[in-house]
Protein backbone atom coordinates (compact mmCIF):
# COMPACT_ATOMS: atom_id res chain seq x y z
CA UNK A 1 0.00 0.00 0.00
CA UNK A 2 1.05 3.55 -1.13
CA UNK A 3 1.14 6.34 1.78
CA UNK A 4 -1.75 7.89 0.61
CA UNK A 5 -3.90 4.36 0.92
CA UNK A 6 -2.12 3.94 4.73
CA UNK A 7 -2.62 7.64 5.74
CA UNK A 8 -6.58 7.67 4.16
CA UNK A 9 -6.98 4.59 5.88
CA UNK A 10 -5.85 5.65 9.10
CA UNK A 11 -8.35 8.90 8.91
CA UNK A 12 -11.27 7.10 8.20
CA UNK A 13 -10.34 4.60 11.59
CA UNK A 14 -9.80 7.38 13.15
CA UNK A 15 -13.15 9.29 12.17
CA UNK A 16 -15.03 6.43 13.22
CA UNK A 17 -13.47 5.98 16.56
CA UNK A 18 -14.20 9.84 16.81
CA UNK A 19 -17.95 9.61 15.71
CA UNK A 20 -18.29 6.60 18.19
CA UNK A 21 -16.61 8.40 20.85
CA UNK A 22 -18.81 11.26 20.95
CA UNK A 23 -22.03 9.08 20.73
CA UNK A 24 -20.94 7.27 23.55
CA UNK A 25 -20.44 10.23 26.13
CA UNK A 26 -23.74 11.26 25.16
CA UNK A 27 -25.62 10.17 28.02
CA UNK A 28 -28.08 8.72 26.02
CA UNK A 29 -25.98 5.65 25.10
CA UNK A 30 -24.89 3.25 27.37
CA UNK A 31 -22.78 0.71 24.73
CA UNK A 32 -19.52 -1.30 26.12
CA UNK A 33 -16.30 0.43 26.29
CA UNK A 34 -14.99 -2.10 24.15
CA UNK A 35 -17.63 -1.84 21.73
CA UNK A 36 -16.75 1.80 20.97
CA UNK A 37 -13.41 1.40 20.69
CA UNK A 38 -13.69 -1.42 17.83
CA UNK A 39 -12.40 0.66 15.15
CA UNK A 40 -9.21 0.74 16.92
CA UNK A 41 -9.24 -2.88 17.44
CA UNK A 42 -9.57 -3.27 13.39
CA UNK A 43 -6.70 -1.17 13.41
CA UNK A 44 -4.47 -2.71 15.97
CA UNK A 45 -5.79 -6.11 13.49
CA UNK A 46 -4.29 -4.77 10.44
CA UNK A 47 -1.21 -3.17 12.42
CA UNK A 48 -0.29 -6.64 13.68
CA UNK A 49 -1.00 -8.59 10.11
CA UNK A 50 1.33 -5.35 8.82
CA UNK A 51 4.20 -6.52 11.49
CA UNK A 52 3.85 -9.94 10.27
CA UNK A 53 4.34 -9.99 6.95
CA UNK A 54 7.02 -7.55 7.01
CA UNK A 55 8.58 -10.04 9.55
CA UNK A 56 8.12 -13.07 7.58
CA UNK A 57 9.89 -11.37 4.39
CA UNK A 58 12.78 -10.22 5.89
CA UNK A 59 12.60 -13.28 7.36
CA UNK A 60 14.39 -15.12 4.44
CA UNK A 61 17.55 -12.74 4.85
CA UNK A 62 17.75 -13.27 8.58
CA UNK A 63 18.21 -17.40 9.83
CA UNK A 64 18.24 -15.90 14.06
CA UNK A 65 15.15 -15.05 15.62
CA UNK A 66 16.88 -12.97 17.67
CA UNK A 67 18.39 -11.07 15.11
CA UNK A 68 14.76 -10.59 13.52
CA UNK A 69 13.52 -9.45 17.28
CA UNK A 70 16.06 -6.94 17.62
CA UNK A 71 15.67 -5.32 14.23
CA UNK A 72 12.17 -4.79 14.62
CA UNK A 73 11.60 -4.28 18.77
CA UNK A 74 10.31 -0.64 18.11
CA UNK A 75 7.32 -1.80 16.13
CA UNK A 76 7.13 -4.83 18.63
CA UNK A 77 7.14 -2.92 21.64
CA UNK A 78 4.60 0.11 20.02
CA UNK A 79 2.23 -2.76 18.87
CA UNK A 80 2.37 -4.86 22.23
CA UNK A 81 2.47 -1.44 24.10
CA UNK A 82 -0.80 0.38 22.33
CA UNK A 83 -3.05 -2.92 22.42
CA UNK A 84 -1.81 -3.27 26.23
CA UNK A 85 -3.00 0.61 26.46
CA UNK A 86 -6.16 0.44 25.09
CA UNK A 87 -7.44 -2.85 26.80
CA UNK A 88 -6.60 -0.99 29.95
CA UNK A 89 -8.19 2.05 29.01
CA UNK A 90 -11.17 0.09 28.40
CA UNK A 91 -11.42 -2.07 31.57
CA UNK A 92 -10.98 0.85 33.56
CA UNK A 93 -13.65 2.69 31.73
CA UNK A 94 -16.03 -0.13 32.05
CA UNK A 95 -14.73 -0.95 35.73
CA UNK A 96 -14.13 1.95 37.34
CA UNK A 97 -13.84 1.17 41.11
CA UNK A 98 -12.01 -2.58 40.61
CA UNK A 99 -8.69 -1.36 38.67
CA UNK A 100 -6.24 1.31 40.20
CA UNK A 101 -5.85 4.51 37.80
CA UNK A 102 -1.93 3.93 38.51
CA UNK A 103 -2.31 0.09 36.87
CA UNK A 104 -3.89 2.14 34.11
CA UNK A 105 -2.10 4.30 33.07
CA UNK A 106 1.29 2.43 33.35
CA UNK A 107 1.40 1.07 29.64
CA UNK A 108 -0.03 4.23 28.42
CA UNK A 109 3.06 5.91 30.55
CA UNK A 110 5.86 3.14 28.72
CA UNK A 111 4.40 3.78 25.14
CA UNK A 112 4.55 7.39 25.45
CA UNK A 113 8.31 7.33 27.14
CA UNK A 114 9.23 4.35 24.32
CA UNK A 115 7.70 6.75 21.82
CA UNK A 116 9.69 10.11 23.16
CA UNK A 117 13.19 7.99 23.11
CA UNK A 118 12.30 6.80 19.58
CA UNK A 119 11.44 9.97 18.33
CA UNK A 120 14.37 11.90 20.17
CA UNK A 121 17.10 9.29 19.34
CA UNK A 122 15.78 9.98 15.56
CA UNK A 123 15.87 13.92 16.29
CA UNK A 124 19.04 13.82 17.89
CA UNK A 125 20.81 11.20 14.72
CA UNK A 126 19.29 13.64 12.50
CA UNK A 127 21.16 16.72 14.53
CA UNK A 128 23.99 15.26 15.72
CA UNK A 129 23.73 15.50 18.80
CA UNK A 130 24.49 12.10 19.86
CA UNK A 131 27.89 11.59 18.35
CA UNK B 1 2.54 1.07 9.96
CA UNK B 2 3.80 4.50 8.92
CA UNK B 3 7.49 5.45 9.71
CA UNK B 4 8.24 8.66 11.28
CA UNK B 5 9.61 10.75 7.64
CA UNK B 6 6.21 9.72 6.46
CA UNK B 7 4.22 10.92 9.92
CA UNK B 8 6.17 13.90 9.51
CA UNK B 9 5.18 14.51 5.45
CA UNK B 10 1.49 13.65 6.01
CA UNK B 11 0.91 15.72 9.29
CA UNK B 12 3.23 18.54 8.65
CA UNK B 13 4.60 18.62 11.83
CA UNK B 14 8.61 18.42 12.61
CA UNK B 15 9.59 15.89 14.73
CA UNK B 16 10.75 18.59 17.39
CA UNK B 17 6.68 19.56 16.97
CA UNK B 18 6.21 15.82 17.51
CA UNK B 19 8.49 15.21 20.53
CA UNK B 20 7.11 18.54 22.32
CA UNK B 21 3.38 17.28 21.75
CA UNK B 22 4.59 13.54 23.23
CA UNK B 23 6.44 15.06 26.30
CA UNK B 24 3.44 17.07 27.36
CA UNK B 25 0.99 14.05 26.65
CA UNK B 26 3.40 12.28 28.91
CA UNK B 27 3.20 15.01 31.52
CA UNK B 28 -0.68 15.66 30.99
CA UNK B 29 -1.13 11.71 31.60
CA UNK B 30 0.45 11.65 34.81
CA UNK B 31 -1.43 14.65 35.84
CA UNK B 32 -4.59 13.18 34.88
CA UNK B 33 -3.58 10.28 36.69
CA UNK B 34 -3.13 12.02 40.16
CA UNK B 35 -6.41 13.61 39.81
CA UNK B 36 -8.48 10.45 39.23
CA UNK B 37 -6.72 8.69 41.79
CA UNK B 38 -7.59 12.05 44.46
CA UNK B 39 -10.89 12.19 43.42
CA UNK B 40 -11.61 8.40 43.90
CA UNK B 41 -10.12 8.50 47.29
CA UNK B 42 -11.84 11.85 47.59
CA UNK B 43 -15.47 10.20 47.36
CA UNK B 44 -14.36 6.69 49.33
CA UNK B 45 -13.66 9.60 52.46
CA UNK B 46 -16.50 11.29 51.26
CA UNK B 47 -18.83 8.38 51.45
CA UNK B 48 -17.20 7.27 54.59
CA UNK B 49 -17.71 10.94 56.05
CA UNK B 50 -21.14 11.18 54.44
CA UNK B 51 -20.53 14.37 52.58
CA UNK B 52 -18.86 15.47 49.72
CA UNK B 53 -15.32 15.87 48.98
CA UNK B 54 -14.74 19.69 46.36
CA UNK B 55 -12.43 18.38 43.91
CA UNK B 56 -8.50 19.86 44.44
CA UNK B 57 -7.12 20.65 41.18
CA UNK B 58 -9.22 22.53 38.42
CA UNK B 59 -9.62 20.78 34.76
CA UNK B 60 -7.56 24.33 33.39
CA UNK B 61 -4.74 22.81 35.72
CA UNK B 62 -4.70 19.49 34.38
CA UNK B 63 -4.72 20.64 31.18
CA UNK B 64 -2.07 23.04 31.52
CA UNK B 65 1.05 20.92 29.80
CA UNK B 66 -1.07 20.61 27.19
CA UNK B 67 -1.70 24.30 26.85
CA UNK B 68 2.50 24.72 27.84
CA UNK B 69 2.96 22.91 24.55
CA UNK B 70 0.66 24.56 22.33
CA UNK B 71 2.65 28.26 23.33
CA UNK B 72 5.81 26.33 22.67
CA UNK B 73 4.38 24.98 19.33
CA UNK B 74 2.89 28.25 18.29
CA UNK B 75 6.43 29.98 19.13
CA UNK B 76 8.74 27.18 17.28
CA UNK B 77 6.14 27.80 14.53
CA UNK B 78 6.24 31.86 14.25
CA UNK B 79 10.10 31.55 14.15
CA UNK B 80 10.49 28.74 11.54
CA UNK B 81 7.60 30.85 9.42
CA UNK B 82 9.60 33.83 9.88
CA UNK B 83 13.06 32.10 8.74
CA UNK B 84 11.50 30.11 5.62
CA UNK B 85 9.86 33.70 4.48
CA UNK B 86 13.18 35.52 4.85
CA UNK B 87 15.47 32.68 3.80
CA UNK B 88 13.71 30.97 1.40
CA UNK B 89 12.84 32.07 -2.27
CA UNK B 90 9.65 29.90 -2.59
CA UNK B 91 7.64 32.17 -0.16
CA UNK B 92 4.30 30.75 -1.09
CA UNK B 93 5.36 27.15 0.12
CA UNK B 94 6.32 29.16 3.45
CA UNK B 95 3.11 30.48 3.70
CA UNK B 96 1.55 27.46 2.72
CA UNK B 97 3.69 26.23 6.62
CA UNK B 98 2.69 28.70 8.23
CA UNK B 99 -1.15 28.95 7.59
CA UNK B 100 -0.99 24.74 8.05
CA UNK B 101 0.52 25.08 11.58
CA UNK B 102 -1.81 27.71 12.25
CA UNK B 103 -4.73 25.62 11.52
CA UNK B 104 -3.73 22.91 13.24
CA UNK B 105 -2.89 24.44 16.04
CA UNK B 106 -5.86 26.91 16.36
CA UNK B 107 -8.13 23.87 16.09
CA UNK B 108 -6.23 21.63 19.04
CA UNK B 109 -6.25 24.73 21.61
CA UNK B 110 -10.30 25.24 20.73
CA UNK B 111 -10.88 21.79 21.15
CA UNK B 112 -8.64 21.93 24.79
CA UNK B 113 -10.78 25.00 25.72
CA UNK B 114 -13.78 23.51 25.23
CA UNK B 115 -12.75 20.19 26.62
CA UNK B 116 -11.97 22.02 29.84
CA UNK B 117 -15.22 24.03 29.57
CA UNK B 118 -17.34 20.68 29.59
CA UNK B 119 -15.30 18.52 32.00
CA UNK B 120 -15.48 21.70 34.26
CA UNK B 121 -19.59 21.89 33.62
CA UNK B 122 -19.45 25.85 32.79
CA UNK B 123 -21.25 25.39 29.35
CA UNK B 124 -24.03 23.13 28.34
CA UNK B 125 -22.23 21.98 25.31
CA UNK B 126 -22.91 18.70 24.09
CA UNK B 127 -19.83 16.42 23.22
CA UNK B 128 -20.67 16.52 19.38
CA UNK B 129 -19.85 20.50 19.81
CA UNK B 130 -16.75 19.63 21.94
CA UNK B 131 -15.00 17.48 19.27
CA UNK B 132 -15.92 19.67 16.19
CA UNK B 133 -12.68 21.48 16.25
CA UNK B 134 -11.10 17.90 15.97
CA UNK B 135 -13.50 16.67 12.55
CA UNK B 136 -12.80 19.80 11.13
CA UNK B 137 -8.89 19.19 11.65
CA UNK B 138 -9.64 15.24 10.25
CA UNK B 139 -11.04 17.08 7.05
CA UNK B 140 -7.77 19.29 6.60
CA UNK B 141 -6.16 16.04 7.43
CA UNK B 142 -7.74 13.88 4.95
CA UNK B 143 -6.89 16.91 2.30
CA UNK B 144 -3.64 16.32 3.15
CA UNK B 145 -3.51 12.63 2.58
CA UNK B 146 -5.30 13.16 -0.93
CA UNK B 147 -2.12 15.24 -1.69
CA UNK B 148 0.34 12.72 -0.77
CA UNK B 149 2.47 11.49 -4.10
CA UNK B 150 1.39 8.30 -4.71
CA UNK B 151 4.74 6.52 -5.69
CA UNK B 152 5.97 6.07 -1.84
Amino acid sequence: MTLAHRALFTWFIVLVFFILLCLRLEPRTNWNWFVTFTPLWIFDVIIIIYVIIKFIRKWRNLSRLTDLLFLYKWNIAGVLLTIASQVMICLRLEYPHQIPIYVTIAPLILLLSTAIFYVGSHLGKREGWLQ
Amino acid sequence: MFKLSELVRWLGLTEFEILVNLCGLLVFTITLAIKLSGENAGNSLGGLNGMQQEPTEDWFTIFSPLFFIDICNAYFCVIVGIRMYLDSDNKRKALHRFMWSTYFLVLIVIFKYLLCLKLSSKMGLEYSEVFSPIFVLLQLVAVRACQLPNSI
